[in-house]
């Protein structure tokens, strides 16, 4: 009897909290240009999406911030102004790319860095394999030495004949 | 049952030890007792380590949940297929999977090979099992998926697990893990292939084709992994998209680029005995990412929506790689004598030179990838500041290097071997250029002014244009003297080739795969709260609520929104979103309805009902040309297989030049008529 009560109890106690996480299942109307602005900004929830993409289940991030952009957008505040206000309470991190200041400049110029040594070795490469030019002007021919195969080659038909 | 499963793995961990020893000792000591039975031991750890998934297996379908790990991973009234793929849904299952793939790749390449490479053979079983000795050693004694639950002395049986994770429930699930895991994996065979020729010293050129063969048998599981594991983020994460440069799936992608560089530079390999150090540096950072993916997957050192799987094995694969690479990095450096170049470029302006530039970009793009991953953690040490390098970050980094990379893949087949004249290049430009430019214009005027998609939609023809006029060319040539069709041409084309025309297959398909990522400049989406009745306008698409249900079942409970669909005011039925929340994980997921057509998917997620429940939230994105990534994929196994197929015709590759030789600079007959045969 008592195992009895507890399966229902449990039973029970998940159906309720199924309907709970149900109906709390809202993750906020987006206006573009609301959307505009939170693709600017890293969901901190785990998704590893910015705010306009996290589709979490009751995200504690995304959801109330898009409703706290939209708000500022109604009082007119600009796209910038709304990014730095949330960079300003959040940090850095509330940015779905590093910031092009600091040492998160390095993440941008990077890549490209790279590239550039890439194009260096490539040059380095290049050199080291390349062939050298072979020379295609054809030497004088000796004229002696003209003369005796010639001379040669006039004495070998003979033989033959 | 559990100790019967433990007790394997241990004894395949001793046998693996066994094998390492055996093999070197038997290599050094010019042994061959030693080397055979190192030999046998690789079929013992495979027996072993099948008997020990058999086990976990087994008390995975029958729930036995006195097993943490089957209560963790598993629940009784999950479809038994699920209760399978448990087997990979936790860290002592997935590890213990990747090491019974190894043990089985292991066993058919000692199979495969036991009368051949006598000298390179212990090496190549020594480094197969020290990597897999390390999988074992960490399912042994760190992450053992067979401990059982105790309290006190005594074994606990829970009766019923927490079940699965629920988005692993889907079938792309069923298979995405182990095609990447057989991809991963696999680039094991060429390391350790590359690792004994620079033990005994053999820059020859007789395993290269072997590992060739293997790369890309493991490049295509890879490639296959990471578009199912694409399709399975499109129609399961519920965000509209498929690729969202998280830190696994970029994990997944690095090893790829690095062993699509490899495939292309082996050719120079072959054929010119250029570039050796380069190709033993493109296997080995292969391999090593591929066990740097395995430790991102699991070890948490970055936050990531596909780490199902993550525990305190981080600095076990920080020393594997870590001794790994130094002694990879000293290897090559001490056998540098043995791995010079053999031959000469001709000129600039040569194939040879476009695969330099070739692996130069793909080098690139694999480094900004890995640079854009590793970032938040290299910030955060240096600075002490938390940062976020998401998708803007990669999508603005690769967007230009991948068109770039777009670009040469037209380029480099139009350039000949050895050397090309501005003249012919002219000529081989010419109908490609131009078919891309006169898209590009088209597309303009018809009103697409997105910069990127322009420059991806004339590249993109410029590079299938490339492809059909060398098919076209070869077929028609084949035709003019056999007299068969151009259909029947292009066959016997790629038969006397397979190699060449399968590769090119591989272009068109990645081609197809552009076209569909540019599709992605055009989405649109909105998120609405819609009464029973109430419509929702999106591009052409109007969607009208026709009710809100539910129910349960012993998995899950489910809750499922009807939309009537139509386009333009054509009926094009219903659409039934749903979401679902797992009784055992207590986890909502979401089952997306996505309409899919080749110009464009209809993809609708049901986010729940609102707040006060009498509406339903939903997220609808028209998402154009997705269908073709999926086409892209299918089109690029085609091309790979067909490469794998031998060729009618066996090609032979005479080395032009040898270093220190000096030699007139006209071609041999030889060398004219097999010039003839490849351009």
């Amino acid at each position: 009897m008592t195992r009895w009560k507890i399966s229902f109890g449990a039973l029970a106690a998940a159906v309720i909290f199924a309907a709970v996480a149900l109906a709390q299942t809202s993750s906020g109307i987006m206006t573009q240009e609301c959307r505009r602005v939170a693709g600017r900004l890293a969901c901190l929830c785990g998704c590893k999406q910015t705010v306009a993409e996290c589709q979490m289940l009751e995200c504690g991030y995304s959801s109330p911030l898009r409703q706290k952009i939209m708000a500022q957008q109604r009082q007119g505040k600009d796209d910038d102004s709304i990014v730095n206000a949330i960079v300003t309470e959040r940090g850095n991190e509330a940015l779905a790319a590093p910031p092009t200041q600091g040492f998160n400049l390095l993440a941008w110029w990077m890549p490209f860095v790279a590239l550039v040594f890439g194009l260096g070795a490539v040059y380095l490469a290049l050199r080291r394999f390349l062939r050298p030019a072979v020379a295609t002007t054809t030497p004088a021919a000796d004229a002696k030495l003209l003369e005796r195969y010639h001379d040669q080659i006039e004495k070998d038909l003979e033989k033959l004949d | 049952m559990e100790n019967v499963g433990a007790l394997a793995v241990l004894l395949a961990f001793c046998f693996a030890v066994y094998a390492i020893i055996g093999s070197v000792v038997g290599a050094l000591a010019k042994r061959t007792f030693l080397a055979i039975s190192a030999r046998r031991a690789v079929y013992t750890v495979w027996v072993l380590l099948t008997i020990a998934a058999a086990v976990l297996v087994t008390s995975l379908i029958q729930g036995d949940f006195r097993m943490a790990y089957v209560a963790e991973t598993s629940n009784r009234d999950m479809p038994s297929v699920y209760k399978f793929t448990a087997w990979w849904g936790g860290m002592g299952g997935s590890l213990l999977l990747w090491a019974w793939l190894l043990s089985t790749y292991s066993a058919v390449v000692v199979w495969q090979n036991r009368r051949k490479f006598r000298d390179m053979m212990p090496w190549v079983t020594a480094v197969l099992m020290t990597t897999e000795g390390f999988f074992v050693m960490l399912i042994a004694f760190v992450a053992s998926p067979f401990k059982v639950l105790a309290q006190g002395k005594g074994i606990v049986d829970v009766g019923d697990g927490q079940g699965l994770n629920p988005l692993l429930q889907y079938w792309t699930m069923v298979i995405h893990p182990p095609m990447l895991y057989l991809g991963y994996v696999g680039f094991a065979v060429p390391f350790a292939f590359a690792i004994a020729s620079l033990m005994t010293k053999q820059p020859g050129d007789s395993w290269i084709h072997t590992t060739r063969r293997w790369t890309l048998v493991t490049w295509m599981f890879q490639t296959t992994g990471i578009l199912l594991g694409a399709g399975w983020a499109y129609a399961v994460l519920g965000w509209g998209g498929y690729w969202g440069w998280d830190p696994v799936e970029n994990a997944s992608l690095l090893p790829w680029i690095t062993a699509t560089a490899f495939l292309h530079s082996v050719m120079m390999q072959e054929k010119k005995g250029m570039m050796k150090v380069w190709n033993m540096v493109l296997v080995a950072s292969t391999f090593f990412l591929c066990i740097f993916g395995t430790f991102l997957t699991r070890s948490g050192v970055v936050s990531s929506v596909h780490a199902f799987a993550s525990g305190t094995i981080g600095p076990y694969f920080v020393t594997f790689l870590a001794i790994g690479i130094a002694g990879t990095a000293y290897l090559i450096l001490n056998r540098l004598e043995y791995l010079k170049s053999e031959s000469q470029l001709e000129s600039v302006l040569s194939r040879e030179s476009s695969f330099l530039f070739n692996n130069l970009i793909l080098l690139a793009s694999c480094f900004a990838i890995l640079w854009g991953t590793l970032f938040p953690v290299i910030s955060e040490a240096v600075t002490g500041e938390k940062i976020s390098v998401d998708a803007p970050f990669f999508n603005r980094v690769n967007i230009p290097i991948g068109l770039f990379l777009m670009l040469l893949t037209g380029v480099g087949p139009l350039i000949a071997w050895r050397r090309s004249s501005f003249e012919s290049l002219k000529r081989a430009f010419f109908w490609p250029a131009a078919s891309g430019v006169g898209v590009a214009l088209g597309l303009f005027a018809a009103g697409v002014h997105h910069f990127y998609a322009l420059v991806s939609f004339m590249l993109c023809t410029f590079v299938a244009v490339t492809v059909i006029i060398e098919f076209y060319k070869g077929a028609k040539a084949i035709g003019s003297k056999s007299g068969q069709n151009l259909l029947m041409g292009m066959m016997e084309l790629t038969h006397r080739n397979t190699r060449r025309y399968g590769g090119y297959l591989v272009h068109l398909g990645i081609v197809v795969l552009f076209v569909g990522f540019t599709g992605k400049a055009f989405d649109l989406n909105a998120t609405v709260e819609l009464g029973t009745g109430q419509t929702l306008q999106l591009g052409h698409f109007t969607m009208r609520s026709v009710g809100m249900e539910s129910g349960q079942n012993g998995n899950y409970q489910w809750s499922r929104l009807t939309l009537a669909v139509s386009k333009d005011g054509q009926d094009l039925g219903t659409m039934s979103p749903e979401r679902r929340f797992y009784v055992a994980s207590k986890q909502p997921t979401s089952e997306v309805a996505i309409r899919r057509r080749l110009d464009q998917d209809l993809y609708v997620n049901y986010a729940g009902p609102s707040d006060d429940g009498t509406k339903a939230v939903i997220q609808t994105f028209v998402n154009p040309l997705v269908s073709w990534v999926w086409i892209g994929y299918w089109v690029v196994l085609i091309g790979t297989l067909i490469c794998m197929i031998p060729s009618k015709t066996k090609l032979v590759f005479p080395r032009t030049e040898v270093v220190g030789i000096a030699k007139h600079d006209i071609p041999t007959p030889e060398e004219v008529k097999h010039d003839t045969v490849e351009n």
